[in-house]
Formats: structure tokens, C-alpha cells, sequence
């Protein structure tokens, strides 16, 4: 199968807010793919679009080749962790394991491995949800999701409440989960969470894809930023080669342009360059911190 | 401006809990396994079994339920005549507490779901809501059922005192049809708690509808007197009086269908389409 998850132009309205707007992608075998945006951008909603859980405006969601809710044990081929904190207060860290492992028709033993997996004591699996931190839910979440050993693992927000080392520990098991050929989405709303353990990144904001990419094209295809003795020049002179070019609010110049025609230009011009490099996925940063400002102002909607 | 560095990837160089080994995800199959076979029935019904008991509230519920037939065997026990203490007395006193507690069990199956947001789980596992749903109705059904049964069980034992200790009539009589009676009227009202709390979605709001509204239907039937003819219909609790007591004719077999028509079907099919189409959060 070429493409574990698709999604065709997707869209879901609640009356007049469009939460998730005609947003397209597929995900391939062996592959983490960061599903990035600020709180309230989608990525949730879109999420539970793609386990049945949500029904769609329109448009269509598949995987594993088949819509979710037509996947006959769905827990055996898709590990899903969509709120860690969705889990009855009452029941043991335990018990929410050995209810997975019941309906998806596995044995005990693999409720103990996968809490020796997430490194949750078995003094910490006897107590009730209640009591958990939200580190420690993400972490049974965590091994529920893996529970059913699944081909495709779809994550909302699984760093959230982690600590530096738990989230170092995701990425690696993430990326083990990855190089066995297994499938992986998982969103966040910091672009550092993801960018190290994400082979493809999916930029969203007010529903819409702003970006998609793997990482090496989003992070080297954004650009150069230069710098000159007399800057308002060289952005004069850019402008005038037919180069998009602006001052960024750091007081570099900033250009679409390559750096080799950021170069040429510059020297056409007699202007002496202070600074010169590829942006470095800079202006992905930047974009990115654009949709958080710009959304987190019109305060954002769950 | 800072660059945004390329981290290289990510060695577990130093890891800080258990590193994730070959061990845990060699199991991972390739991706062109053959899907697994669906969720048997009886697998969600043993599971939804499970969810009733493994909380406090539904433990509580049901030692409640017991304690309470136990307290109410007790009262017939000390308080009635002597010659008044047959098994039909008991059994009829079982019944009263039941019928308020036993529909608890299938409003809290459905509603618990909702209110600490499990359906999330729930309904990933298994995307055919609809059998999730019927899995809680014959969950909720076996429940009762053993708690019915329990409660002849201390009913027996309360007759069995009762020649004992007060000299009681004893009469073991409990027609056939007493007996279905009674277990076929305490099964709708587990249905009914069922058909609650699909279609109101929140135990409180439920548990007071279920309550609340079909006794002020009754009241305002026998305060009304042009409503009596109705309220044979669609007074549920009326419906099942012939039931309970055994003496179940045509005409009231009919009254009972058209009452639980309303009260128990109604309830189930509207919740359950609102349950099918509801978003899930």
C-alpha cells in the first residue's frame, strides 16, 4: 500500500467557522509526519475526522486504504491517542490497559510490556487515573495506542505535559516506530517538538495547509538572509533585479531570492555584504510564528 | 536573528527510561498484513460487563442494589402480619427498590461514556457504535437479571425465616407467570434507563427525567379524569401493575406494548440515532 493515511480536500464547518478547510495530504509507509499549528488551527477536529469520531462537511479521510470506521478491529492496524485525559478518573492506569487489550482480543501479557514500555511502575498502574499527572496519562496513552502493535499511530498533542526527558523518549520511540515501517502523524503547536523527530511537516493555520513539505525542502527552500553596509540599498537594489526582499524586525535583510542571486545582485550594486547564508528555515519559524500570534490574538477556538 | 538549527537526529544517547528496544516493536507486522478479523459481540458485551463494574460508582451501585433488597427483605420480615409472610409478600418488596435502582445500571453504562469522555476510547476501538450500544443494553439485561435473581434468592431465605422466627403463612406459591412478570417488568426499567441515557447523554439529567417524568405523567393521568383512558396506554408504570401480579390478559398485554412503546423503544431508537450522529470530543 503506497499511502497509509490520505485526506482529500477535508473540510468541516460548524455553522459559519470552518474549522478545517479543504486541507489535502497522504502519509507514506515508514514516515513521521509533524501535523503543526497553534491551538484551535484544526489539527484536532482533523484528527478526529480521520477516526470516525468526527463526521466531515465534506470530503474524505482514509487509512489503510479504507475510511476508519470500516476497519474491523481499527485498534490492530491504527494506534490512536487523541486526549490523554479522556479516560474514566476511576479506573487504574492497569485496568484502562487490560479493557484495550479485551476489545482488540489480546492477551494479558502485552498490557505488562507496554507499561514496562512507557515506564509506568506497576506501584503507579494500580492507581486510579484520578491521581496521574498528565505526563503519566500521556504515557498509558501512549501505550494504548501501541497496544494493538499497530501499522499507523495518530497522535494529537502527545508532548503535552511531558517532561524534557519524556520527550526525548517519544522521539526515539517514535522514530524506532518509524524505521520498522510503521506510519506516524502527530500534531503539535511548537514547531522545536516536532522538528527534530519529523521526516514530513504539515503547517496549518485557521484550518487551512499553509505549508507541507518534508523537512529538508521546508527548512532549505525558505529563502536567504543577507545584511550590507548600507541595507536599505541592498533591499532597493533587490527590488529593483525583481527580487522580493524586506527588513525583518531583527534588521536583516530578508529575500526569496538565493543566496547566490542575493550575491549577484549585491555586487552589481557595489554594495558590501556584512551577512549572506540561506535562511535555515528561519522564515518556517517565522511563518509558524505568525499563525500562533495572528490566531492567538483572535483567540482560538478549540 | 537566530538560525534555526537542523538538530541531528535524535540518539538515544542517554535515555532516560526504558529505551524502546527491538523487543517492544519487532512485533510491528508489515504493512501488507491481512486486516485482523472484526470484534466478536460477545467479546463487547464481556467488556462492556467489565466498564459496569470496574468503577466505584458502578460497584457502589450494585452493592447498593443488594443492601437494599437485603434491608427491604428484612422490614417484610419484622413488620408484616405473620400470616401475611408468603414468598409472593417478599417478592413483591424486592421489587419496589429494584425498580427505582436497576435502570441506574443502564443510565450509568451509557452516560459514563459522556460525562468522564471514555466514548473517545470507546468509540476508536470500535467504530460501529451501534453494537457498542446493543453490547450495553445485554450488559445492562445480564446485570439485571443477577440482581433479580439475587433477589429472589434473599426473598426465599426471607420466607424460610419467616416460618422460622414468626410462625409466617410460608406459602412458597409464585405462579409462573408472577415470576416472568416480575422479571420481564424489572428488565424494561433497566431498558428504560438505557433509552435515558442514550437520549439525554448526561447521568443527572437522565437519572431525574427517568424519575421525575413518567410519574408526573402518571399523576397528571389519574388527577384528569379524561386522560384515565389514555394513561392505561401510555402510563408505563399502570401497564405493568397486571404484570408484576401475574394476571396479564389481551387488552393489557396491549396497554403494556404501547407503554413501553413510548417509555422504552421510543427513548432507545431516538438516542441511539442522536448517539450515532453525535461528535465525538
Amino acid at each position: 500500500m503506497d499511502h497509509m493515511i490520505t485526506v482529500q480536500n477535508l473540510t468541516k464547518r460548524y455553522g459559519s467557522f470552518t474549522a478545517v478547510d479543504d486541507i489535502s495530504f497522504t502519509l507514506s509507509p515508514g514516515t513521521v509526519t509533524g501535523f503543526l499549528g497553534p491551538n484551535g488551527a484544526g489539527k484536532s477536529t482533523a484528527m478526529r475526522i480521520m477516526t470516525g469520531l468526527t463526521p466531515p462537511t465534506s470530503g474524505t479521510a482514509t487509512i489503510l486504504g479504507k475510511p476508519y470506521a470500516e476497519l474491523p478491529n481499527p485498534g490492530r492496524q491504527v494506534g490512536v491517542l487523541l486526549d490523554a485525559s479522556a479516560q474514566h478518573a476511576g479506573r487504574t492506569g492497569r485496568e484502562v490497559l487490560a479493557l484495550g487489550a479485551m476489545v482488540m482480543g489480546l492477551g494479558k501479557d502485552r498490557v505488562d510490556e507496554m507499561l514496562d514500555l512507557v515506564g509506568l511502575t506497576p506501584d503507579e498502574a494500580r492507581r486510579r487515573l484520578g491521581h496521574y499527572s498528565l505526563g503519566m496519562r500521556q504515557r498509558l496513552g501512549i501505550a494504548h495506542a501501541l497496544l494493538g502493535d499497530p501499522e499507523v499511530l495518530v497522535l494529537d498533542e502527545p508532548a503535552n505535559g511531558l517532561d524534557p526527558q519524556g520527550i526525548h523518549w517519544m522521539r526515539g520511540l517514535l522514530k524506532g516506530f518509524a524505521e520498522q515501517g510503521g506510519t506516524v502523524l502527530l500534531s503539535s503547536h511548537l514547531l522545536h517538538e516536532v522538528e527534530v523527530v519529523a521526516d514530513q511537516l504539515i503547517l496549518i493555520g485557521r484550518g487551512r495547509i499553509v505549508r507541507q513539505g518534508s523537512k529538508a525542502e521546508l527548512l532549505a527552500g525558505s529563502g536567504t538572509t543577507a545584511n550590507a553596509l548600507d541595507r536599505d540599498a541592498l533591499v532597493m537594489a533587490l527590488q529593483h533585479a525583481g527580487l522580493a526582499a524586506d527588513v525583518t524586525p531583527s534588521g536583516s535583510v530578508r529575500s526569496s531570492a538565493t543566496t547566490e542571486e542575493v550575491g549577484r545582485t549585491a555586487l552589481d550594486a557595489g554594495l558590501v555584504l556584512t551577512e549572506l547564508r540561506g535562511a535555515d528555515g528561519a522564515g518556517l519559524e517565522e511563518m509558524f510564528l505568525q499563525l500562533t500570534s495572528s490566531d492567538s490574538r483572535e483567540g482560538a477556538v478549540a | 536573528m537566530t538560525t534555526t538549527t537542523v538538530h541531528p537526529p535524535d540518539q538515544p544517547t542517554n535515555p532516560p527510561l526504558d529505551p524502546v528496544s527491538d523487543r517492544d516493536l519487532a512485533r510491528t507486522p508489515a504493512p501488507s498484513a491481512p486486516p485482523p478479523p472484526g470484534i466478536p459481540f460477545a467479546r463487547l458485551i464481556a467488556v462492556e460487563l467489565r466498564k459496569m463494574l470496574d468503577t466505584r460508582s458502578g460497584r457502589w451501585l450494585l452493592i447498593a442494589i443488594g443492601v437494599v433488597t437485603i434491608v427491604v427483605v428484612g422490614f417484610v420480615l419484622f413488620a408484616s402480619r405473620p400470616q401475611d409472610l408468603t414468598l409472593s409478600t417478599f417478592v413483591t418488596g424486592t421489587a419496589t427498590p429494584q425498580t427505582l435502582l436497576l435502570p441506574l445500571l443502564g443510565v450509568l453504562a451509557v452516560t459514563s461514556e459522556w460525562g468522564q469522555r471514555t466514548a473517545l476510547v470507546t468509540f476508536t476501538l470500535e467504530p460501529r457504535r451501534l453494537r457498542v450500544m446493543l453490547a450495553k443494553l445485554v450488559g445492562s439485561i445480564v446485570l439485571g437479571t443477577v440482581a433479580i435473581g439475587f433477589a429472589f434468592l434473599i426473598a426465599t431465605i426471607g420466607n424460610g425465616l419467616g416460618i422460622l422466627l414468626r410462625n409466617g403463612d410460608g406459602s412458597w406459591a409464585l405462579g409462573a407467570a408472577s415470576i416472568g412478570g416480575v422479571v420481564l417488568s424489572q428488565l424494561l426499567w433497566v431498558a428504560q434507563g438505557i433509552g435515558f441515557g442514550l437520549l439525554f447523554g448526561s447521568t443527572a439529567v437522565a437519572i431525574v427525567s427517568y424519575l421525575t417524568l413518567p410519574t408526573a405523567w402518571a399523576i397528571v393521568g389519574s388527577m384528569v379524569t379524561s386522560l384515565s383512558t389514555v394513561s392505561q396506554w401510555l402510563d408505563l408504570s399502570r401497564a405493568i401493575e397486571p404484570l408484576v401480579a401475574g394476571q396479564m390478559t389481551g387488552i393489557s398485554w396491549a396497554h403494556l406494548g404501547v407503554a413501553a412503546g413510548l417509555w422504552v423503544i421510543l427513548p432507545i431508537l431516538v438516542g441511539s440515532w442522536r448517539m450515532m450522529r453525535r461528535e465525538v470530543k
